[in-house]
């Protein structure tokens, strides 16, 4: 299986994911291939005879029906698998919405819903029909809407695969699915865990407790996350699980990883290898950082890096990518800054709080928040205010317990002391509430907007 | 409490927060010579009246001349009309 695996890389990308799971199918046919509802009472497991059924079904239907492309509205990891595999095998384009994507569904015309039932509806037949292969078979994903209304970008498989290890040191691994799984990030994880004789495992929630559950029971070896679900695994879930994870590896991304996260990660877990990827939903992924320090080596702005990657920074500081000669330089939306030997990210351009026009930046205020004793963790974000805009807001979850003799209220006013030393007086957040659990955004990542 | 009250107690904690000492806060009060707010302080004071009062006078204003907010006696004034036309 070794080599067929690796062997993959040959076929074309459409072909893969299909290709993949029906090899493993025949060697190792109960071998599981997901783990639903994983740290729960509702467990159940899918085998890759399974799904490599399910493909081969769906498959056939397509064949008959030649839609001009499928929406995958499954709710269930496994159905989306089975949609993807089908489709690519059979040319058809499709596309992942996720939930607070659902209305962009109308620039997708004529295109056919498949839900968890995988099956065809009867009015399929009756559509329009695609006669001629003029273009390659595309793969349709929603972006986060981290820093607008979330959008369509067509992806070719090629792009969607580019990423994915097939080499033996990464097959039949258990990988955490804790991002939503019709989003980039999500897709990637599952694509990567399927392709390579992996077992996918979806915890029943994102509660710390049920992930940190999931990934003891289940074996996971492979956690990727963003940095604030990372955050939150560490900070909140249960410490006698999180002793007991036997983890290889920890794969940030979504957001940038900051130096005081990538240390308690280390400590937390020695042994682990910890690497952030830097990715957008539009150009895939672009670097990652292996060395465990937050940003990346100054001297990667301005020469091509392995893979022909270049990076540039515009003069106030913006991030800008080409991802080869032949293409366009794409400005990112993320800022960074010099500290020593590294750029590190200050946020994303969007994200910046603009207080009586002076700039803040809700990352750095944040970290500065969750350096003072007693906050477990901190949410930064802009109130709008006519008298000076924007006026920085903070959301903080107390550590528990607090040590005796200290209450909610001296955390609040150390808060605002280390905050008055180490900030700009315009960036002191003027609203401090508590709160016992921060909200994220269906990608993982920390809301900007007042909620 | 009442309007002028929570106004002062919005003030004071507004004072405290950022380390200073609350003077004697009167309706004559000049809310910048007197009591040293600038205006970072006056849209904290204008969120946490939004909150204890339950409304903000200055939200969504149409651009226009706005009304002078210059003593104390000039937000119990704001605050009075805006709770009166909820």
């Amino acid at each position: 299986m070794t080599t067929t695996i690796a062997n993959l890389a040959d076929a074309p990308a459409e072909d893969r994911l299909a290709s993949a799971i029906g090899l493993i199918a025949r060697q190792v046919p109960d071998r599981t291939a997901i783990v639903a509802q994983a740290g729960s009472d509702a467990r159940r497991t899918i085998d890759y005879a399974t799904l490599a059924a399910a493909i081969t079904k769906l498959e056939a239907d397509l064949a008959a029906a030649r839609p001009i492309g499928i929406v995958a509205r499954a709710k269930r990891v496994e159905s989306l698998v089975v949609i993807a595999a089908a489709c690519g095998r059979e040319h058809v384009p499709v596309a992942f919405l996720a939930e607070d994507a659902r209305d962009l569904v109308g620039e997708l015309r004529d295109w056919v819903a498949i839900d968890d039932s995988l099956s065809l509806p009867a009015t399929a037949a009756a559509g329009p029909r695609r006669e001629f292969e003029t273009v390659p078979p595309q793969v349709v994903v929603a972006t986060s809407g981290t820093s607008g209304p979330p959008k369509l970008v067509d992806h070719s498989w090629d792009s969607l695969l580019a990423a994915a290890r097939l080499a033996e040191q990464w097959h039949g691994l258990g990988w955490l699915l804790v991002y939503d799984a019709t989003r980039w990030a999500g897709l990637q994880v599952w694509l990567q865990a399927l392709l390579t004789a992996g077992r996918l495992v979806v915890p029943a929630s994102r509660d710390p407790d049920a992930v940190a559950k999931a990934v003891v029971d289940e074996q996971v070896s492979i956690l990727p996350a963003t940095p604030t679900l990372l955050r939150r695994l560490i900070t909140s879930a249960d410490r006698g699980f999180v002793s007991k994870m036997k983890l290889d590896r920890i794969t940030l991304g979504g957001e940038a990883a900051d130096a005081a996260l990538l240390e308690q990660a280390k400590e937390l877990f020695p042994g682990v290898k910890i690497t952030h990827v830097y990715a957008t939903t539009e150009l895939g992924e672009v670097f990652r950082v292996t060395d465990g320090q937050a940003g990346f080596p100054t001297e990667w702005i301005g020469r091509p890096l392995p893979g022909g990657v270049r990076l540039s920074m515009r003069r106030d500081g913006e991030l800008l990518v080409q991802l080869s000669r032949d293409t366009a330089e794409v400005a990112t939306g993320d800022l960074v800054e010099r500290r020593g030997g590294r750029y590190e990210f200050t946020g994303r351009r969007s994200d910046v709080i603009v207080v009586g026009g002076a700039k803040v930046f809700p990352r750095r205020v944040e970290e500065v928040l969750r350096s003072v004793p007693g906050i477990a963790d901190a949410r930064v974000y802009g109130l709008p205010s006519a008298i000076t805009g924007e006026l920085v807001a903070a959301e903080i979850v107390i550590t528990e317990p607090l040590p005796d003799s200290t209450t909610p209220d001296h955390v609040r006013s150390a808060a605002l002391a280390v905050c008055r030393e180490r900030l700009e007086p315009h960036s002191v957040p003027r609203i401090i509430d508590f709160t016992k659990k921060l909200a994220t955004t269906p990608a993982g990542k920390i809301p900007r907007r007042p909620s | 409490m009442t309007i002028p009250d929570s106004i002062a107690a919005a003030i004071c904690s507004v004072l405290h927060d950022t380390g200073r000492k609350a003077p004697d806060i009167s309706p004559p009060s000049l809310l910048s010579a007197d009591l040293g707010l600038d205006s970072l302080d006056l849209a904290q004071t204008i969120v946490l009246l939004e909150r204890s009062l339950g409304v903000d006078p200055f939200r969504g204003a149409a651009a226009g001349p706005r009304p002078s907010i210059r003593t104390v006696s000039d937000l119990i004034a704001i605050y009075t009309t805006a709770l009166n036309h909820q």
